[in-house]
């Protein structure tokens, strides 16, 4: 995203007006026991909406092939952050960044770096199942024809692929030519799972995917997550902490902007460092 | 900030467990009395309420369960709870032991315990069990602490009567009966003490959120302790 002359002021003026804030990384000791090595790194990376500085100055590693939760009470910037990631703040005007985001050490928001390329590699799953109104093949082919894959039987290799690792195959292999919007919520999400790891993605971006599912759906989308763990980088924004806390590796937890507390999921829930984790986890809202 | 509901409902678990606490050690002292007293009149009342602990135990077990179940607790919350469960088994024990050493008062004469420092010894159980209470309601990492360094005081004491009825069942006109009897008591007064640890130990378990049961210094005290 090209930023105009004035932007690129604000931008300066927020970035002096800040005090630097405290790094956030899991313990080196974490890191090195789990093999970890960072996916997607931010530093001092703001995230503006106007004037309005909804994420502030995060400093904080994604590590690879894990699962990283971000919690945090409704616009304390955690979904904006998620977005920021594939540069789906992009589409609204008055936003901008700064600071620096890296996607396995190049700048996500680099000068001559190409937005679609940078989708294909991180993916995103919607809060609201959001399905093309075609078939179900057509649905999970769209993504590789759109990126040149011509070959019939390729495709479908790939769209059997993919319905399986999101868990679905099963339930769908005899109805491929099927209208994708007659399946049901469940369905759907793991269908718009399947249609993401289509383009063979690193990283996955989960906005609240459950959100609009009942338990039996909500369940079969957090077993995808476990059954996906270990293979891509996952991050799941949800406003669930059992959620967070069942499917998570890492925590980040969010508050008006600042990320507060980024740990490893198992201490954060049991023995949160910082008192706003604690009281927001624990239910006492002031 | 008002506390909600459910945070009142931890603290109801909190006094329940509080509660049970002044029960046992109102039987604890209720047995001291009658080991040095030689008082029958406190015998029914420690038994009729031993089996009301019991109870109380259950009950508060159970409540902690529904809790765990039904609010998915985290972070102090959760560790709140748990640090209950755990100290409410604790208590029970405590409970048991002050029943047993009332059971031995009957076997031996009062005259003959005059030997032994079991007030001392008693009053030393009795305020580690108070004190680490009292650190679980004020959250106070330094008093749970000075119950954990208290183990040792008693634990001298305990060894001294060992010593002693060591030396004196070698002597061919003693009464092994009774000596054996005053070791069980010993023994029964310094378990209390170990229990009154481990609610210290659970007690900074919650303020802390680590779990300090056989750490290394613990464990090489536990080694000294059975070298002296």
């Amino acid at each position: 995203m090209q930023m105009t002359a004035e932007e690129k002021d604000m931008n300066k003026v927020a970035a002096e007006s800040s005090a630097t804030r405290e790094i956030f990384l899991p313990p080196e000791r974490e890191r090195v026991k789990d093999g970890g090595i960072p996916h997607v790194s931010a530093k001092n990376f703001s995230v503006f909406y106007g004037n309005f500085e909804a994420v502030k100055k995060v400093n904080a590693d994604i590590l690879s092939r894990y699962v990283t939760a971000i919690i945090g009470p409704s616009g304390c910037g955690k979904s904006t952050f998620l977005r920021a990631i594939n540069r789906m703040n992009d589409l609204i005007p008055s936003c901008y960044t700064s600071g620096s985001l890296m996607f396995y050490g190049e700048d996500v928001y680099g000068r001559y770096t190409d937005e679609v390329q940078l989708r294909k590699k991180i993916g995103m799953v919607f809060q609201k199942p959001n399905p093309f109104p075609k078939s179900i093949f057509d649905n999970i082919a769209y993504g590789p024809r759109l990126h040149g894959v011509k070959d019939k039987k390729a495709l479908e290799e790939i769209v059997e692929k993919s319905l399986q690792k999101a868990a679905l195959w099963d339930e769908v292999k005899d109805r491929l030519d099927r209208n994708a919007l007659g399946l049901s919520g469940g369905q759907q999400q793991r269908l718009c799972v399947a249609r993401t790891l289509a383009v063979e993605p690193e990283i996955l971006l989960l906005d609240e995917p459950t959100s609009a599912l009942d338990p039996k759906a909500t369940a079969k989308i957090e077993d995808l997550i476990e059954e996906l763990r270990g293979s891509y980088t996952i991050l799941i924004v949800t406003h669930n902490m059992q959620q967070a806390s069942r499917v998570s590796d890492y925590t980040m937890f969010y508050y008006e902007g600042d990320l507060v507390e980024y740990a490893p999921t198992k201490q954060l829930f049991t023995n949160p460092r910082d008192q706003v984790t604690e009281d927001y986890i624990t239910g006492r809202f002031s | 900030m008002a506390d909600r509901p459910v945070h009142e409902h931890i603290k109801d678990l909190s006094n329940s467990l509080v509660i049970l606490s002044d029960k046992v050690l109102k039987n604890f002292t209720g047995a001291m009395e009658a080991l040095l007293s030689s008082d029958a009149m406190v015998g029914e009342n420690i038994k009729l309420a031993d089996g009301e602990i019991d109870a109380s135990e259950v009950r508060l077990e159970e409540q902690c369960l529904v809790f765990l179940a039904l609010q998915q607790p985290v972070a102090r919350d959760l560790r709140t709870i748990i640090t209950i469960l755990k100290i409410n088994v604790d208590l029970e024990r405590i409970g048991d032991l002050a029943v047993h050493v009332f059971e031995r008062t009957p076997e031996v004469s009062y005259e003959f315990l005059k030997e032994f420092r079991f007030d001392n010894m008693g009053e030393v159980a009795k305020d580690m069990v108070q004190k680490s209470i009292q650190a679980f309601v004020n959250k106070d990492r330094k008093l749970a602490e000075k119950v954990c360094d208290m183990d040792e005081e008693l634990d001298t004491m305990h060894r001294a009567v060992f010593k002693k009825v060591s030396v004196e069942l070698r002597e061919a006109r003693a009464d092994t009966n009774q000596y054996i009897i005053a070791m069980s008591i010993s023994r029964y007064i310094e378990r209390i003490g170990d229990h009154a640890t481990r609610i210290a130990r659970e007690v900074l378990y919650l303020i802390t959120g680590e779990i300090i049961r056989h750490s290394e210094s613990s464990f090489e005290k536990l080694i000294q302790s059975l070298k002296d």
